[in-house]
């Protein structure tokens, strides 16, 4: 119960700092999305319910936070999670590259489903600004994801 | 001499060694306080500077408007948004007109009762119609979620040349006219070369954005 308690407040964390620290390390105006990268770590930690639980949670705090119709992420985040809990069971996801390498598909994946929302709700983004963001976007986040792991790791895998 | 002042020098530093270990633990750690207090004046200062050129700039301005600071930005890459600490109640709603004493900053999206959040300029949804200030050439601004704006639909020839400066036609409904916007870094032909677009740097940092204003109607 321990853990669960310090990592809702890590995802609390995250989207602090998504909204706030992080803006100071953009690159070419694109930063990382920390808060998906704690509901994969949240995914690879806790048990189905409890990770689809968080993964709700971190979907409503980023859409509270951004300008896309409210629920896209509430909704997206927990299905991504699920599709981690279900990966994690077929391949192992303890090797940092394979994880890297799952969250810049799961970035890619979720800001594809984005765009394709928007466009549908009519918000367009023009795809020489897309393409370019979102390769930027999962790269960054990826690079980022082993820097998180090693921080919050420790937090919530100890004193079992 | 010079060999006996050396000389004793030494003599007196091995002597005085924890003396002296101790005065240089102290003086590290007042260098640390003070180096900590001059950033915290630094700070004050520029926060100062900031704040009195928008003071000037709301008492000389026509419009009634809101003072606010900026406490968030946008979870996502794919808005532009800040978020406000002023809300519904200090008369914020949605559809308000942001700037700042530098120019145009964004529109009000969404208004809570205590926090804001402000669409900028560079959001790839805000179109804003605008006007070259020297020719009057019409033009619609929009962003590119980076550090510069496009001009869009104008004319083969279109009176329009780097470093004019772009300002709101007041078309567009909320904006005043005459809002400065930014100014033109090229002017380029669109695919298809039915029309031209200009790039526009805009005159507000909005990456470092820290105080904005709300025009209140």
């Amino acid at each position: 119960m321990k853990q669960k308690i310090i990592f809702f407040i890590i995802v609390n964390i995250a989207a602090l700092l998504q909204t706030t620290v992080l803006n100071s390390f953009k690159i070419f105006n694109v930063k990382p999305d920390i808060i998906l990268i704690s509901i994969v770590l949240g995914s690879l930690s806790f048990e189905l319910s409890w990770a689809i639980g968080f993964s709700i949670f971190a979907g409503i705090l980023k859409d509270v936070f951004s300008l896309n119709a409210f629920g896209i992420n509430t909704i997206l985040f927990p299905i991504w999670s699920f599709l981690i809990i279900r990966l994690s069971k077929k391949i192992t996801l303890d090797n940092g590259f394979i994880c890297a390498a799952s969250v810049a598909v799961i970035t890619v994946v979720n800001n594809i489903f984005i765009k394709l929302i928007n466009f549908y709700l009519g918000n367009t983004i023009n795809i020489s600004i897309f393409l370019p963001t979102l390769f930027l976007e999962c790269l960054y986040t990826a690079l980022v994801l082993p820097l998180v792991f090693k921080v919050v790791n420790p937090l919530i895998q100890s004193r079992e | 001499m010079f060999l006996l002042g050396a000389i004793s020098r030494q003599t007196k530093g091995i002597i005085f060694y924890h003396r002296n270990f101790i005065q240089n633990e102290r003086l590290k750690r007042e260098n640390n306080f003070l180096k900590h207090k001059l950033n915290n004046a630094q700070e004050a200062y520029l926060e100062n500077e900031r704040l009195s050129k928008l003071l000037a700039f709301k008492k000389n301005t026509p419009y009634k408007v809101v003072a606010a600071r900026v406490i968030g930005r946008s979870a996502d890459n794919w808005s532009s948004l800040v978020i406000i600490d002023k809300g519904k109640h200090e008369g914020i709603r949605e559809g308000f007109v942001a700037i700042n004493y530098l120019g145009l900053v964004g529109r009000v999206s969404y208004a809570s009762d205590f926090t804001s959040k402000i669409t900028l300029i560079n959001d790839l949804n805000l179109g804003i119609s605008a006007i070259v200030q020297r020719s009057r050439q019409e033009g619609l601004i929009s962003g590119t979620l980076g550090n510069f704006l496009i001009m869009r639909y104008l004319p083969k020839d279109a009176d329009i040349k780097a470093t004019d400066l772009i300002i709101s036609s007041g078309l567009t409904e909320r904006y005043p006219k005459g809002l400065i916007i930014g100014s033109v870094v090229s002017v380029g032909e669109e695919f298809g070369g039915l029309s031209h677009y200009a790039m526009v740097k805009p005159a507000v940092n909005l990456s470092n954005l820290e105080e904005v204003l709300v025009i209140i109607p």
